[in-house]
């Protein structure tokens, strides 16, 4: 997997990735909805979802097609492929292990 | 799956750059327009405030944007079109390098694109017919004499009734008629006697009237002849009412039936066909005429089946037939690879040429790779920020490959476009003077595989141009950076001193050959036959019966030649001067001659001469009276007297200036080591000499003078002979009442060749002369590049130590003591390059002087103004490289020693 070298960066990939395994989305919808998740607690900011998008399209772990939203705008969706389905359960672990870890440093202290 | 997924969504990415541009565009629209709407709606903001806190919230929507296409992943092709732009501007930015480099590697190109289409063609060749592949030639493999048996009538008559492989099973003969139209004119044509399968497997419909069908194969059919559409237009004018008409061919009337479309020339570049008559020819086994057997294979048949079919069935003729067929194996080849068979020693000559050719290229752009290395190194300080920038060695070796890519498809283009020209304009003649007519498959032009071929050999070039200096320049750029003085670290290694003394040494010598060649060539051209060959006319004159009737033809054509107003003699040779003439050894008869009157040093080995046969009017018609004795007369010529005419070459080179007149000499073969062998041999008497009158051919080049041996000809047994006409006016005028009175003597007898004598040798001399002027290209191309080269490397040496020269001259260093100083190295150099250039000269006149074994004799070594144009040669070379070093010096003398220190 992708090197873990930037908390941030790793965030916000296992963000996106949780938002999509509940369904497709577009940009802005996913953008909404890590905001909605977080309760505004990561109020990312919002043009940094592209750039981690395209680097998530590049290593197949979601890929997109061209839909309409409810109003009738052409928009791009954004779905989970099976290797993004893989890689988030892959991460989740991780990121509970990291999590355990900060908490174990930060208890004993 | 993932892998496929992400190499899908990378290729999609990749190759729809633009698409991925807009799409990133739409996208970031989309979302600040959903954004703006959520603000508008939920905090009811005004459409311009909500559009504003949108980008706000979005972050730099210009740096996403960026970060965006930076993603995409044509970084790296971003940087590389960057690459070529910078290339483009160094390019205009040093013209002489520009024309020098695209020059030298474009006439590399030009190199290997014409070998490598002229080889192809001859090694794969393709059949511009449908089904081309599946069409094959069969026919008798001699095992004894390592050929195809063409007497295979038999067999053919066998294999049509029999053979399932292969279908439309075909055979032609080979002939030349004479086609005489109504007004008695009269040429030779060459037909294929063909049987009607033919036009199936070339299935071109003809342009008038039918082709040739199954019904005139039959015995007592009426002979038809189809014409060609050169013919047609030539001979016929083009007249559409030729169908029907009737048209001598040889001693047969035929009637014309067809005329075939321009460029027919199935099977192989025959101008007209008639039929195929096996009734006509006799059918033993291994008799008839040599006849070309050709197929298609049947569908699902392969070449292996064919093979197999055909063995079993040349078993089956070998057990019948075991005393003419037991060394005969039936093959089957590919139609065209059965007129051009390579065998190994080919393959291995071909690859030589091929050798050569990369060789070439290689010298050529390791060439242009000094001149960009000198180049790059005054450029070391721009590559050492690009590198302090972050550049990575890989992009710096990757923007000088970009630089020496561009020069490369400067060089392709020039190369190939020459190239084709030069293809479609010398290559077809060059061919057909030493091959004679073109296979119809030929297509001379450049090829599609052929200018892959020399993309390639761009792309090789480009690479020993361009990514051998950035190695070189770029190994320790850190380091040097370090020190912080780009320019002192880099110096030319003993590899770069080798490629600038074999550069001048070979710039030194080469010219020489040159001025052998055009000695060779003026010695060529006005080699003096000894008559004035301009006043005449000659033609050759073939028939099918070279027997009693071709001699009474050829009297009956000389007693009307003779009548005709113009004509001042008729005579006849079966070599005309400057022509090939056949090589006889003799032998002296000494004991006879010589001894008695104890004559030393008489060649005990047996001469080579050459030798002519000639009418006995020969010298009186030539107007060149024998020197000494006699001539032959009409009564030796009848009866075979054993009598020969020497010329004055062989009066001084074998005979040793000794008096010819009453020796006699006898041929012999000196590879029959028999002695009784050469006592069997008659004597023939010496009756008279002549003057030399071109029994030296024109490819002779090993000798000045070559001994002549004239026979008397009989012309009812005589080979094909030449006639020669000397005419009061123009000799070309008679060309027509030659062609009409031949005919008219006999239809059989076939004028070709028609010229004047002088004119013989023109076909050589074109081919000499144009590969004189393509050394000479070559040649000029190699001194200019040589001359570039070391130019720019002595400049660069003595460039590269300013400095030093400015700490020098501060410290009070003496100018004279400078100069010399810098001087040292590089004269050195060009010095020692000049003295083996020298040295290589000397050996090539050492081994041309000595040079018996096949090698190019060249008569008299050089002359004192050749030897004064080398040495003026050598001279301007020495001041082109005192050249290159005086400017910079001057230039690094003349800077104030504070500035030549400040410029670091």
């Amino acid at each position: 997997m992708r090197p873990q070298t930037d908390a941030f960066r790793g965030s916000l990939d296992l963000l996106v990735l949780k938002t999509l395994s509940l369904e497709p989305m577009h940009g802005w919808g996913i953008s909404q909805r890590v905001q909605q998740l977080s309760n505004g607690v990561l109020d990312i900011n919002q043009g940094s979802l592209y750039p981690a998008l395209q680097r998530l399209e590049k290593s197949g772990l979601v890929s997109s097609d061209w839909g309409t939203t409810d109003n009738n705008r052409r928009a791009r969706y954004y779905h989970l492929t099976a290797a993004g389905r893989r890689a988030l359960k892959d991460e989740r672990e991780s990121w509970k292990r990291f999590v355990a870890g900060l908490d174990a440093v930060l208890g004993s202290a | 799956m993932s892998r496929l997924a992400a190499a899908r969504a990378r290729l999609r990415l990749l190759f729809s750059r633009r698409a991925a541009n807009a799409r990133a565009d739409e996208e970031i629209d989309f979302h600040l327009a959903m954004e703006a709407e959520r603000l508008m709606r939920e905090e009811g903001l005004s459409p311009d405030e909500a559009g504003r806190r949108a980008r706000v919230a979005f972050g730099g929507v210009t740096q996403h944007r960026e970060a965006l296409r930076e993603g995409i992943g044509f970084g790296w092709l971003g940087g590389f079109a960057l690459d070529m732009k910078v290339g483009f501007r160094m390019l205009r930015k040093y013209p002489g390098l520009t024309i020098i480099g695209s020059l030298a590697m474009g006439f590399a190109i030009w190199v290997g694109a014409v070998t490598f289409q002229v080889l192809s063609l001859i090694v794969f060749p393709s059949l511009p017919l449908p089904d081309g592949e599946r069409i094959v030639q069969v026919g008798n493999w001699d095992l004894e004499s390592q050929g195809v048996d063409g007497r295979a009538l038999h067999e053919f008559l066998d294999w049509r009734g029999r053979l399932s492989t292969i279908t439309d099973l075909g055979a032609y003969r080979d002939v030349t008629r004479n086609l005489i139209t109504a007004d008695g004119d009269a040429r030779g044509v060459s037909v294929a006697e063909i049987t009607a399968s033919a036009f199936r497997i070339a299935p071109t419909p003809p342009l008038l009237g039918r082709t040739i069908i199954a019904a005139d194969e039959l015995p007592g059919a009426q002979p038809v002849a189809v014409l060609g559409h050169d013919i047609w237009r030539a001979r016929f004018a083009g007249d559409a009412g030729v169908i029907g008409r009737s048209v001598r061919m040889g001693d047969e009337v035929a009637t014309i039936v067809g005329v075939m479309p321009d460029g027919f020339a199935f099977p192989v570049a025959h101008e007209s066909w008639m039929a195929f008559r096996p009734d006509r020819h006799e059918q033993v086994p291994r008799g008839g005429p040599a006849i070309s057997i050709f197929g298609r294979l049947a569908p699902g048949a392969t070449f292996e089946s064919a093979q197999a079919e055909l063995t079993t069935l040349g078993r089956r003729t070998a057990a019948a037939y075991p005393a003419t067929h037991e060394h005969l194996q039936p093959r089957v080849v590919p139609y065209a690879k059965g007129f051009a068979s390579i065998s190994g020693s080919d393959l291995g000559f071909l690859t030589v040429i091929y050798a050569f050719v990369v060789m070439l290229l290689v010298l050529v752009c390791s060439n242009v790779a000094l001149l960009l290395f000198a180049r790059a190194a005054t450029r070391e300080s721009e590559l050492a920020v690009r590198s302090a920038l972050g550049a990575s060695r890989g992009r710096i070796v990757m923007q000088l490959f970009a630089e020496a890519l561009l020069l490369g498809a400067i060089a392709a283009v020039v190369g190939l476009a020459t190239a084709d020209y030069a293809l479609r304009t010398w290559a077809v003649r060059f061919l057909e003077v030493n091959q004679g007519p073109m296979p119809f498959w030929y297509d001379i032009g450049l090829s599609p595989t052929t200018i892959a071929y020399a993309l390639l050999l761009t792309l090789l070039g480009a690479a020993i141009a361009g990514v051998l200096p950035a190695l070189r320049i770029t190994r320790g750029l850190g380091a040097r950076l370090k020190q912080g003085s780009a320019g002192s670290g880099l110096r030319f290694g003993g590899v770069w001193t080798a490629v600038i003394v074999a550069q001048v040494a070979v710039t030194v010598a080469f010219p020489t050959v040159l001025l052998v060649e055009r000695r060779m060539i003026a010695s060529a051209a006005d080699d003096d036959v000894g008559f004035r060959a301009g006043e005449y006319l000659a033609a050759r004159l073939d028939s099918d019966s070279l027997d009693v009737r071709y001699g009474a033809a050829l009297e009956e054509l000389r007693r009307r030649l003779e009548v005709e107003p113009g004509v001042r003699g008729v005579s006849f040779v079966n070599a005309l001067p400057r022509m090939d003439h056949p090589g006889e050894y003799v032998e002296l008869d000494d004991a006879a001659g010589a001894a008695g009157q104890g004559m030393g040093g008489v060649p005990a080995t047996p001469s080579v001469v050459r030798t002519a046969l000639i009418d006995p009017s020969y010298f009186d018609v030539l107007q060149s009276p024998v020197v000494a004795g006699r001539g032959f007369t009409a009564a030796e010529t009848a009866s075979g007297a054993r009598v020969v005419v020497v010329d004055q070459a062989f009066v001084d080179s074998v005979l040793l200036g000794r008096s010819a007149v009453g020796r006699r000499v006898r041929f012999i073969d000196p590879r029959q080591t028999d002695p009784a062998h050469a006592a069997m041999q008659p004597w023939h008497e010496i009756v008279g000499v002549a003057r030399e009158m071109g029994m030296r051919s024109i490819t002779d080049t090993r000798r000045r003078r070559v001994p002549g041996v004239y026979l008397p000809a009989d012309l009812a047994d005589a080979p094909p002979m030449h006639v020669v006409i000397h005419a009061s006016g123009d000799p070309l005028a008679l060309a027509p009442r030659l062609h009409a009175l031949a005919a008219a003597v006999d239809p059989l007898l076939r004028v070709s060749g028609v010229q004047r004598v002088d004119q013989v040798a023109d076909a050589m001399l074109w081919i000499a002369r144009m590969w004189l002027r393509l050394s000479l290209l070559l040649t000029g191309i190699a001194v200019l590049l040589s001359l570039a080269g070391i130019y720019a490397v002595l400049s660069f040496t003595v460039a590269r130590r300013t400095r030093e020269i400015g700490v020098r001259v501060a410290l009070g260093a003496s100018r004279r003591r400078l100069v010399f100083a810098i001087f040292r190295r590089p004269l050195t150099h060009v010095l020692l390059g000049v003295a083996v250039g020298a040295g290589l000269i000397v050996l090539g006149a050492i081994a041309a002087a000595n040079g018996d074994g096949g090698m190019a004799r060249v008569e008299g070594g050089f002359s004192v103004l050749n030897v004064a144009l080398l040495l003026a040669y050598m001279v301007v070379m020495l001041a082109v490289c005192l050249l290159a070093c005086i400017v910079p010096t001057q230039r690094a003398l003349g800077v104030e020693p504070t500035e030549a220190l400040r410029a670091e």
